[in-house]
């Protein structure tokens, strides 16, 4: 046989086993197209209505779908990231796992529909936020660096808003009668955000943030903490590394037990879905990419797998977080200097805003360890969290302030615990600060029937209980000085029919803010849901909450009255064919004070979404308002660039109109432009302060790319 | 001193937010008061306080004893024994001339006391119940002497989806009794309707208004859940007296023990306990 012959061959064969190779390949099963994701249904459903201003709803909601931009490899995922999906139910992830064991990793979304428990809206509505990818090991995918440059899931974002009118904080300065200079902002009116994010789940998460609000201005003072943009952020994160389970360096956020000791901005709280949402899942340590500048850690975290049942985790952080600077003018505080609080809006636009940014060095230190069973049915788990502020903290000498956190130590320890037992899952935590307060959150969801869920919560805040990056459920946006008793319910009556209702009582052992006495009240909601269709959803929702507040009346001593608000909102989505879509939102409020005047709000939205082809949609509203004062002001939820949200405050007579448009140029890039526009009747400024409006109309464009690698 | 100034405050709670007592309706049975004072749908022997319409479905003669306490105080005792039998022979389920009920009951204590004796009649046709009831109420008051009144109700109980939802309405005393002369002083008129649904044969599910013609319209709900054969848990609420409320059955043998308790935020605790008993043994079929 001569060379040549020899060497076809030997080509030949090698040609064969390489084809044979890609043959004996798993076969790539036929794929679900993933739909992009409907935010603004899913943020519907899964939210409450907000009726105070006094939360960053914006940024909130931003952290929390930064936490689906991630897709959860349903072959990969455990038990407690499945919950943490927020839309199945136990009995459903049990289920999951249940197929996973006995059939082995799924090979396409569409086998869901074998497993008992998953109707088709379940499907749907989780479609957007999973995959099923073969479960190899990462290794398996060439070394770190290159997976990283090779990931798909990737994008840079490039945002830019402003409001159109002049606004009084953007004038030249006025003098005082004393002389000096009226306070103004320091910056442009744009807002600026820059965003980078390129991850793979259960790998790595590499990115970084750079924010700038409107009204802040840019600058490079390294003296005084300022690189530029007014917020910087930036994370690398990777995962299941041999027993180095996850290492975070920058900025990163925690979330173990219930979220009393540390819950870092993810949270829906009480709201439309009565159920899954009111258990907090162990997330751990997770990237953080948002805007919110006060809820997150910065310095490293890390787990490591002690065994296979057992994890630790270690966290340190240091940063600066905006607070006031006063002297003490009282000897017995033990202090010559303190801050009366952290503030945490994030805005520094005026010269009293930027003298107090990052004025408070604020050092944390902890760590949880976590026994998981092999079933994953119970876990139980130590959390401690150590905070140090290098400058006393002392709020205003107020008596609601009497139990808040005075000093600069604080160290916070608590147990928590999760248990599955056939149809119930038990959860809690119990944590106790320096100051002897304990606070403690106690629950179970149960599945009743295949179509009844069910759950109770308990919680007690002790009036001295302390707790500076815990958010577990609760009526106060803060852990303290509260208990309360919440009963949810969610049936299925009929296909295509839901019905879900929530009663909570709550009391106020020690006074509030604005309220004199110990209190209490109570809020319920009821919502009727249906889905005729897969491609519409009609629902009726109906709140009620009665709280307490100090009457108006000028009294020497102040009288908590109680103060009713109901809520209903009517909403109504359909898609009459796959391109159109059309969106009408009923909103009313009637509020009233003790025996006071009955007081109504009411706002009507349409919206109208349509797709041009493959490169264009335009979504555009026309709203009108009308509200008998700011008490009863309507906070509407608007469609917006990806990842972003506007829930604007409407109070006043007027119309609210926005247009959006989502361009697709190319496979890499995608645009967004927004006008947004509220023309007010009956007045002739809008706003106050620094934000005031010369005229009736207020306009907000908003442009925003995104570029994938 | 103390004592008597809380008594007066919960008479005047009781008289302005849960017209639980103050001769009006009531419930009876712990399983009520575990579900968030939902009755107008239950059929076991309370439904001869609860709604008359409901005791036409009982197939054998039963008897049952009522205990509650509402918040701890000595003088809040509410005591009830009650008898349901059945009439005729039972076919397809339900006694083929109606279910006739007697009830005691007595609450309050030294100071100021109620009684009452009541017969109630419920009868079943196919998907639908109705009932009506004859109360004999004595009110005394100690240094004041009692009074005496008639009252008359009347109730329904419709399937409108066999097995699973039920709707219930219970009118008491229709004839606004009174009670006194002084001040046109009158037994409340209380109109109760409520429907129960059952998803599956172990969840009962219910829902429920009541309107006493002086006070605003409260709103009720509960949940009753069969964990075991022989152990069913509930929970509920009652709106208006911002009451949130939770209880056991048990079942031992032929016996029914039902255990609830309420909480309110101003007042505290209120405790419920009852057991029911048929007195024959099951037909055999």
């Amino acid at each position: 046989m001569s060379q040549r012959v020899r060497g076809c061959f030997r080509v030949t064969f090698w040609l064969g086993f390489v084809w044979l190779l890609c043959w004996v390949r798993p076969t790539q099963a036929q794929q679900f197209p993933r739909p992009t994701p409907d935010l603004d249904r899913l943020v519907q459903e899964l939210f409450a209505d907000q009726q105070s201003d006094d939360v960053p709803y914006e940024d909130l909601y931003e952290t929390l779908l930064l936490y689906y931009q991630t897709p959860l490899n349903l072959n990969l995922a455990n038990r407690e990231e499945l919950r943490g999906l927020l839309l199945l139910s136990e009995v459903q992830i049990s289920q999951l796992l249940e197929h996973r064991q006995q059939v082995g990793p799924l090979l396409s979304l569409y086998e869901l529909q074998s497993i008992d428990g998953f109707d088709l809206r379940t499907i749907y509505r989780v479609a957007p936020f999973v995959t099923v990818t073969d479960a190899g090991p990462n290794a398996a995918r060439g070394p770190l660096w290159q997976r990283v440059l090779h990931e798909d899931n990737n994008a840079l974002f490039l945002r830019y808003e402003r409001v159109l009118q002049p606004r009084r904080g953007y004038t030249a300065a006025d003098t005082t009668s004393m002389g000096r200079l009226t306070s103004r902002y320091l910056g442009s009116p744009d807002k600026l955000l820059l965003r980078y994010r390129v991850s793979h789940t259960k790998d790595f998460s590499v990115g970084f943030t750079a924010e700038k609000d409107a009204g802040e201005p840019l600058a490079w003072q390294p003296s005084q903490r300022r690189y530029g943009a007014d917020f910087m952020s930036a994370h690398v994160v990777v995962q299941e590394r041999g027993r180095l389970k996850t290492l975070a360096l920058g900025d990163y956020q925690l979330q173990f037990g219930q979220g009393l000791l540390l819950s870092s901005g993810l949270q829906v709280g009480k709201g439309g879905e009565t159920i899954t949402t009111i258990r907090r899942s162990s997330l751990g340590v997770r990237p953080y990419s948002s805007v919110l500048e006060s809820t997150f850690f910065r310095g490293a975290a890390a787990t490591v797998a002690v065994s296979s049942t057992v994890r630790a985790t270690a966290f340190a952080s240091y940063k600066h977080v905006d607070a006031n600077h006063q002297q003490s003018l009282d000897s017995l505080d033990g202090f010559t200097e303190y801050s009366s609080g952290v503030l945490v809006s994030g805005l520094h636009r005026t010269a009293t805003e930027l003298a107090n940014r990052k004025s408070l060095g604020e050092a944390i230190g902890g760590g949880n360890l976590t026994y998981t069973s092999r079933s994953g049915h119970l876990a139980v788990g130590l959390t401690a969290v150590g905070t140090h502020y290098n400058r006393a903290l002392l709020r205003r000498a107020e008596l609601y302030n009497a139990y808040e956190f005075r000093g600069q130590n604080n160290l916070a320890a608590g147990v928590h615990y999760s248990y599955v037992l056939r149809n119930l899952l038990l959860f809690g935590e119990t944590a106790r600060s320096s100051s002897g307060g304990v606070g403690t959150v106690n629950g179970l969801l149960a599945s009743l029937a295949p179509n009844v869920d069910a759950a109770v919560l308990y919680r007690s805040y002790a009036r001295d209980f302390h707790t500076f990056y815990g958010n577990a459920l609760g009526e106060n946006s803060r852990n303290i000085n509260e208990r309360g008793l919440y009963l949810g319910l969610k049936v299925r009556p009929a296909a295509g029919w839901e019905i879900s209702a929530y009663y909570d009582q709550f009391w106020f052992p020690w006074l509030r803010y604005r309220v004199g006495a110990p209190s209490h009240g109570h809020d319920w909601l009821l919502r009727l849901a249906y889905t005729p269709t897969k491609t519409s959803l009609l629902y009726a929702q109906l709140r009620t909450r009665l709280k307490d507040y100090n009457a108006n009346n000028p009294r020497p001593l102040p009288l908590p009255e109680p103060t009713l608000r109901h809520s209903l909102l009517l909403f109504y989505d359909t898609n009459p064919t796959s391109m159109f879509s059309l969106r009408t939102r009923v909103q009313g409020t009637r509020y009233r004070e003790g025996e006071g005047p009955r007081r109504t709000g009411y706002v009507l939205a349409q919206d109208v979404s349509y797709t041009f082809g493959r490169y264009l949609r335009l979504s555009g509203r026309y709203a009108l308002f009308d509200t008998d004062d700011y008490d009863t002001r309507q906070y509407v939820f608007e469609q917006d660039v990806l990842y972003a949200f506007s829930v604007p405050a409407l109070y006043g007579q007027g119309t609210r109109t926005y247009l959006l448009a989502e361009v697709r140029c190319n496979r890499h890039l995608t645009l967004w432009l927004r006008y947004a526009d509220t023309h007010y009747r009956n007045q002739t400024t809008i706003g106050s302060g620094l934000d005031l409006i010369e005229g009736n109309r207020r306009s907000e464009v908003k442009a925003q790319a995104r570029y994938r690698f | 001193m103390k004592k008597r100034y809380t008594l007066f405050f919960c008479l005047l709670f009781l008289g302005a937010r849960a017209s639980a007592q103050g001769n009006g309706p009531g419930i009876r049975g712990a399983r009520a008061a575990a579900l968030g004072y939902t009755s107008t749908t239950l059929h076991d022997v309370w439904a001869v306080g609860n709604n008359a319409a409901g005791l036409g479905q009982l197939t054998r003669p039963e008897v049952g004893f009522y205990a509650e306490n509402r918040f701890l105080l000595p003088s809040f005792n509410t005591a009830a024994l009650a008898v349901a039998l059945p009439l005729g022979e039972v076919v397809e389920n339900r006694p083929k001339n109606g279910v006739v009920g007697f009830e005691a009951q007595r609450f309050g204590g030294k100071l100021y006391a109620e009684q009452r004796l009541g017969a109630a009649y419920g009868y079943r046709g196919g998907q639908v119940s109705v009932g009506a009831r004859l109360d004999v109420l004595q009110v005394s008051i100690e240094g004041l002497g009692s009074c005496r009144a008639m009252a008359l109700s009347l109730g329904g109980q419709a399937e409108i989806v066999p097995k699973k939802l039920v709707f219930g309405a219970y009118l008491y005393n229709l004839n606004q009794a009174r009670l006194a002369r002084y001040q046109d002083e009158r037994v409340p008129t209380v109109l109760r309707a409520g429907l129960g649904y059952q998803p599956t044969e172990k969840v009962l599910l219910t829902v429920e208004t009541e309107k006493d013609v002086d006070h605003d319209a409260d709103f009720r709900a509960g949940l009753e859940y069969q964990v075991l054969e022989v152990l069913q848990v509930r929970a509920g609420f009652a709106a208006l007296s911002e009451q949130t409320t939770g209880g056991v059955g048990f079942r031992a043998g032929q016996l029914r023990i039902d255990y609830a308790a309420a909480w309110q935020t101003a007042l505290g605790l209120s405790q419920y306990l009852s057991l029911h008993l048929p007195l024959t043994k099951p037909a055999q079929p």
